[in-house]
């Protein structure tokens, strides 16, 4: 039985779609993978950093214009102290000259360019580190999109649709947020290195003196992170079996009504709402108290500079303006160390969502294509051929046991059977969405395995139960972005398959915008639509699933005549579950539990009295209008 | 922005914690404008000893304050100490007064909803009421929380460094303060507008997560139309967009990034320009200038947060008025108990006339039902799906109120017992076989959890459990998940059947409880009831013959209306429905057993 497995099967173990990953903390690969799509956004990249820079100098000698060129310069009439100005003094000297104005005007004219060169340099930096990121995460998303598009029905069958969705939209999220992060860390740590040269060269003792407080914020916020991460786990699980919970008790109310419990329910609810308040009120000790201290860290250090800088001063070591700068730029110091603290955690959890992408851009199941695909004619004939065709999707329940039937060109063949007798994955196995062994099927006596599947499905035209309704208009889905479809082929189309009388009485006709999944449709009407696809791409082949969901009989009867029209001329393999339908049929296979086990005229079938018989009186739905006694 | 008004009495019994918060907050102002005072004093006392190039010869050092270094440094440590203490305890007090008031607000949610009917749940389904649960609750704590904060930093801040700045220099002061306007209008505009944006990207990203659903649940039909290129082109749409409008907030946002120091830096010119000239003409001292810039910081900072502010109070509003929806709502089923009634139900039923019509809806469910149940009777219900079954079976035990009509139950009309009476000695299983996450011996004694472990066995028992359950490594112990998904749908049935059961009432309702039971346990259990439920009334709804032939009577519903009634072979007789459903079934045999099971 093996050699008929799908090929895929035994080269991925789904589960690991969904495991936790390496949980690696620090994964430099990872971001060595993101630069792929970065790269052809560098230019932004490369300006974007250059205006930081721009941006951060700027903001430090504005702060270096107030304390050396207004205090010392200015106002205490010092020229010749040795701490830097970064020019500036001569600078003034020199637009004094110039301009004949007061030094201090010709200072306020620099601190008035140095401002506004901050506020173009910055926002400009942030829109191109932005814009850059942005750009890269939604090709990203594209590529990933585009990758998840091409798995195959095996990969879907296994893998739930939620989780591939947190992957193209949460994951890529926490990417950004690692991404921007980093950006704005370097905004905060260029001023920093840039405050702390001047701050160097201006007094190296008190610098030093000051960078002491760095650790201590470090520390300070390691040993807050390290406290909080137990309390606010707490505080998660607790939230989240209070939510639990209410959820529970909501979707089982009655019960709890019916069996008395609502006291009992509520002394429980409670006991978990004060535990939840209790983790909270801790929790927000530890905030309070860390968020107190960073705010209070710059505010030491004024007491600090004061107390040295007085010293400094009188030994002429400092300047008075020297002192000032060091008030001013205590925040430069202290705001990267507290943000990094804090980017940290952000970066974990990227990383986390980071190996999650990869690891679904990485996947790598699919059909396996032919490696040289035979062309099929520009018209086919038509027949279908399966040949002893065997199939399971895991060894343990086979499907579909030595069954083998020929469609000649143009016959419409009715296959009936329970849930589960192996219908679908006739279907499934004609549309080449799982891998299956050469020999099995053929069209037109060529081996399924020898075409490639987007050529065979171009010429097997697929009506499902659920069908998809694309987002766009009415015509827009009957054209399926084929450029061969003209608007007049989609509405003759239409009219052809009964569609055009509901599509005309629509508000915009056939521009008509559609929701997904075509909610503004009603069933009978999105069955409608989906024969008009077909008709309009005109395939040699239909295959159709018949929908069970009961359609009001007008509408039904415009379905069967639409039906009709579409069967004409075409081979048709129908799952019926109409009894109009399989008596329009040429022939009609019964398959049981994955066997043949009836292939007749729907008359010899009943003559019969086998399974079909017994079928036919029980599950089909007379669409004459009369109701069985007692349908689903 | 009324609805917040209604919030006051959760937040009465908070009040001195409330009131203690906004004293500290005064305080802890008081002394941060206090240190950046000592600061320029220290400044002051630093020009003073600073000898200047041209000062070479020595001028005796007069101190402008008569503090020396060291005092101002310890006294701006003490400041800073002092202030932090009070910060710390006053952003406590008031953070855990929002903590207490969403506690509180959690349990009133919780004991609104448990009063609450049918009617309720169709109205504000379990999702929204989870919804108001999290984040509308969520969104008051925020309110109380942090928009108390907002609002006390907002009215403290400007009220200390203004008057501090007056003090300083009136002219200076004036000269700054007409800027505040124009940043607080920029800064409420902005947050407007980042509000707006960010609306529009929870929508892109929302299109993107339904189209990226859409698509991959589709993605057999797209698959088989070979649309996957046509497909990512169209992605690429939503992707761009969402892109688009993500950019578009991040530039609005750096604006403001932009924006908001240029308006300080402004300020600062202000100071530069002219208080460097008080400061030239002896008017002003350097350590006036520097505080002058420190004020200017705490006055600026409340204001780029004015715009959060607003929104957080007027989303909290919003959040107020759909949780106040819930406490509001009357509890659906009234408890009046008339007190004349017998203390022991005997389960005698007398239907007369009823009707029922679900609110909001013109079309009866139940018309005109005229049934007289005997005490110990067993009744067998069948119909279409729709055709009121469920209905009448929760008039029995009043989880929908009587319409129109009567119904008797041992002579007295059923809304004068008291509901907890009904509800212990009527015992109903409900068609949707719910199971609570928890043990399975805590699901079959939900009623009672102090039970015998041994009666629970005898119930399982009963509903054909047992071995089931002797199969379970942990037996009796074994955790069903959340609404039972680790038991088959089988499984799940029979745990509830077993729940109904261990009850041993004098009423037991069944409202479709074998549907996933196969037919041959079926009879087993049904044989076994049959002695259990002697002299006991017994409703049971089922679609299956098989079923309901055990039963004394028949009824068969259609459309609200009994349409026949009477003992199988009766029935039978008659030619009708029933008989119609009967031959189908039995003619089917065992291939259409599914089928059968679905009628």
């Amino acid at each position: 039985m093996t050699d008929q497995m799908p090929l895929t099967e035994d080269d991925h173990d789904h589960a690991m779609f969904d495991a936790e990953l390496s949980g690696a903390v620090l994964n430099l690969h990872l971001l060595g993978r993101v630069v792929r799509w970065l790269k052809p956004y560098r230019s932004g990249l490369v300006v974007s950093a250059i205006l930081i820079l721009v941006a951060s100098c700027s903001a430090v000698i504005m702060e270096v214009v107030i304390s050396r060129v207004l205090v010392d310069y200015i106002i205490v009439g010092e020229t010749d102290s040795p701490m830097p100005d970064l020019g500036m003094i001569e600078l003034t000297q020199w637009l004094e000259a110039q301009l004949g104005v007061e030094a201090i005007y010709a200072a306020g004219l620099i601190f008035l360019v140095l401002m506004l060169v901050v506020a173009v340099t910055g926002h400009l930096h942030r829109l191109l580190l932005v814009g850059a990121i942005v750009n890269a995460l939604r090709d990203l998303r594209q590529d990933l999109f585009a990758h998840m598009e091409t798995r195959p029905s095996s990969f879907y069958d296994k893998v739930p649709v939620g989780r591939i969705m947190t992957r193209v939209t949460n994951d890529v999220e926490a990417l950004y947020e690692m991404l921007r992060g980093m950006g704005s860390l370097i905004g905060e740590f260029v001023p920093f290195f840039v405050a702390l040269t001047i701050m160097l060269s201006t007094s190296v003792e008190l610098t030093l003196i000051l960078l002491l407080l760095v650790p201590v914020v470090g520390l300070a916020t390691y040993f807050f992170r390290g406290a909080t991460r137990e309390v606010f786990r707490l505080v998660r699980n607790s939230v989240s079996s209070l939510n639990q919970n209410l959820q529970e008790n909501l979707s089982g109310m009655q019960v709890v009504q019916l069996s008395q419990r609502e006291q009992r329910n509520f002394e429980e609810y409670t006991d978990i709402n004060k535990s939840n308040r209790r983790y909270e009120y801790r929790s927000i000790n530890l905030a309070t108290v860390y968020g107190a201290f960073t705010d209070s860290l710059s505010a030491i250090g004024l007491g600090i500079i004061i107390w040295y800088g007085a010293g400094e001063v009188i030994q002429q070591e400092m300047s008075l303006g020297g002192v000032i700068l060091f008030t001013r730029f205590m925040n430069m110091l202290f705001t990267p160390v507290v943000l990094l603290g804090e980017q940290l955690n952000v970066l974990f959890r990227a990383m986390a969502s980071g190996e999650r992408i990869f690891q679904a851009l990485d996947w790598d199941e699919q059909i396996h294509e032919p490696a040289n695909p035979k062309q099929l004619p520009d018209r086919l004939q038509g027949k279908v051929e399966f040949r002893h065709v065997n199939f399971a999707y895991s060894p343990e329940t086979p499907i579909l046991k030595d069954v083998s039937v020929t469609i000649a060109g143009g016959e419409k063949l009715a296959i009936v059977g329970a849930t589960g007798s192996g219908k679908s994955t006739m279907i499934r196995l004609l549309g080449r969405f799982y891998d299956f062994d050469r020999g099995m099927i053929f069209l037109d006596d060529v081996d399924l395995n020898d075409l490639h599947s987007h050529d065979l499905r171009s010429r097997i035209g697929v009506v499902l139960q659920d069908f998809h309704i694309f987002s766009g208009t009415i015509l827009d889905n009957i054209a399926l972005g084929n450029p061969g479809i003209s608007r007049e082929r989609s509405i003759e189309a239409a009219k052809t398959v009964n569609a055009h009388g509901f599509i005309s009485r629509l508000p915009l006709g056939y521009d008509t915008p559609l929701v997904e999944r075509g909610s503004n449709l009603s069933q009978g009407q999105r069955q409608l639509l989906a024969f008009a696809r077909v008709l309009a791409a005109d395939p040699e082949i239909l295959v159709l699933d018949e929908a069970t969901a009961s359609i009001d009989t007008e509408t039904e009867l415009l379905i069967q005549d639409g039906l009709r029209k579409l069967m004409t001329g075409r081979t048709s393999i129908l799952i019926a579950h109409r009894l109009q339908t399989v008596q329009e049929a040429d022939r009609v296979m019964v398959l049981h539990h994955g066997v043949v086990a009836e292939i007749g005229t729907h008359e010899e079938l009943l003559a019969s009295k086998g399974l079909y018989y017994t079928l036919h009186e029980l599950q089909f739905q007379d669409v004459s209008g009369e109701e069985s006694p007692f349908p689903d | 922005m009324k609805s917040l008004l209604r919030l006051l009495p959760f937040l009465t019994q908070y009040r001195n914690q409330i009131l203690a918060g906004f004293v500290a907050f005064f305080a802890s102002r008081f002394f941060e404008i206090s240190s950046y005072f000592l600061v320029s004093m220290g400044i002051d006392e630093i020009a003073a000893t600073y000898s200047g190039p041209l000062a070479e010869d020595l001028v005796p050092i007069v101190s402008p304050s008569g503090y020396s270094i060291l005092e101002i440094s310890l006294a701006i440590i003490v400041c800073v100490s002092l202030r932090f203490v009070f910060v710390v305890f006053a952003r406590r007090a008031i953070r855990r007064a929002g903590i207490g008031v969403s506690y509180d607000l959690r349990q009133r949610l919780y004991a609104a909803v448990q009063l609450q009917g049918t009617d309720f749940f169709s109205r504000i389904g379990v999702g929204d009421i989870m919804t108001r649960a999290i984040q509308d609750i969520a969104l008051v704590q925020r309110l109380i929380a942090f928009g108390m904060i907002f609002f006390v930093i907002m009215t403290y801040a400007p009220l200390f460094a203004v008057s501090a700045m007056l003090y300083k220099s009136p002219t200076l002061t004036l000269l700054i303060i007409p800027l505040l306007p124009v940043i607080f209008i920029y800064a409420y505009r902005t947050t407007k507008q980042l509000a707006e944006t960010s609306r529009a990207v929870q929508e892109r990203l929302s299109d993107l997560s339904a189209h990226t659903q859409e698509n991959l649940s589709g993605i057999r039909t797209v698959q088989a139309q070979a649309q996957e290129e046509n497909e990512i082109k169209r992605f690429w749409k939503t992707n761009d967009q969402y892109a688009q409008a993500f950019y578009d907030q991040a530039r609005i946002n750096s604006l403001m990034m932009a924006w908001m120091p240029l308006f300080a830096s402004f300020s600062q010119l202000t100071i530069i320009l002219y208080g460097g000239y008080q400061v030239m003409n002896g008017q002003m001292t350097v350590g006036d200038l520097v505080f002058f810039f420190a004020c200017l910081n705490m006055l600026l900072q409340p204001i780029r947060m004015a715009g959060m502010f607003v929104t957080i109070v007027q989303r909290a509003a919003v959040a107020t008025n759909r949780l106040f929806e819930i406490f509001d709502s009357e509890p659906e089923i009234e408890d009046k108990p008339s007190l004349k009634t017998p203390a022991i139900i005997r389960g005698e039923f007398e239907l007369k006339q009823l009707s029922y019509t679900y609110p909001r809806s013109n079309e009866p469910v139940l018309r005109d039902i005229n049934l007289h149940i005997r005490a110990g009777e067993s009744i067998a219900i069948v119909g279409r799906v729709g055709s009121g079954k469920s209905t009448l079976l929760k008039q029995f035990t009043r989880l929908l109120d009587i319409g129109e009509g009567q119904l008797l139950l041992d002579g007295h009309d059923i809304r004068d017992y008291p509901l907890s009476q009904l509800r212990s000695q009527i015992a109903q299983i409900l068609q949707d076989p719910f199971l609570f996450g928890e043990p399975l011996r805590s699901n079959i004694s939900y009623d009672d959890p102090e039970r015998a472990l041994e009666v629970i066995w005898d119930s399982a028992e009963a509903a054909a459990l047992r071995s089931t359950i002797e199969g379970f490594p942990a037996r009796m112990e074994t955790m069903v998940g959340e609404r039972g998904v680790m038991l088959s749908g089988g499984q799940k049935q029979r745990t509830t059947l077993a729940r109904g059961l261990i009850r041993n009432a004098q009423v037991l309702i069944l409202d479709d409880c074998f549907s996933s039971v196969d037919t041959e346990t079926e009879e087993h259990i049904l044989t076994r009831l049959k002695t259990m439920r002697k002299n006991k009334t017994t409703i049971i709804v089922s679609h299956r013959v098989s079923t309901l032939r055990h039963a004394d009577r028949i009824i068969v519903l259609d459309e609200g209306r009994i349409a026949e009634i009477g003992t199988h072979q009766e029935l039978l007789r008659k030619q009708g429905l029933y008989a119609d459903l009967e031959r189908v079934q039995t003619e089917g045999g065992s291939f259409t057993d599914r089928a059968a099971g679905e009628i």
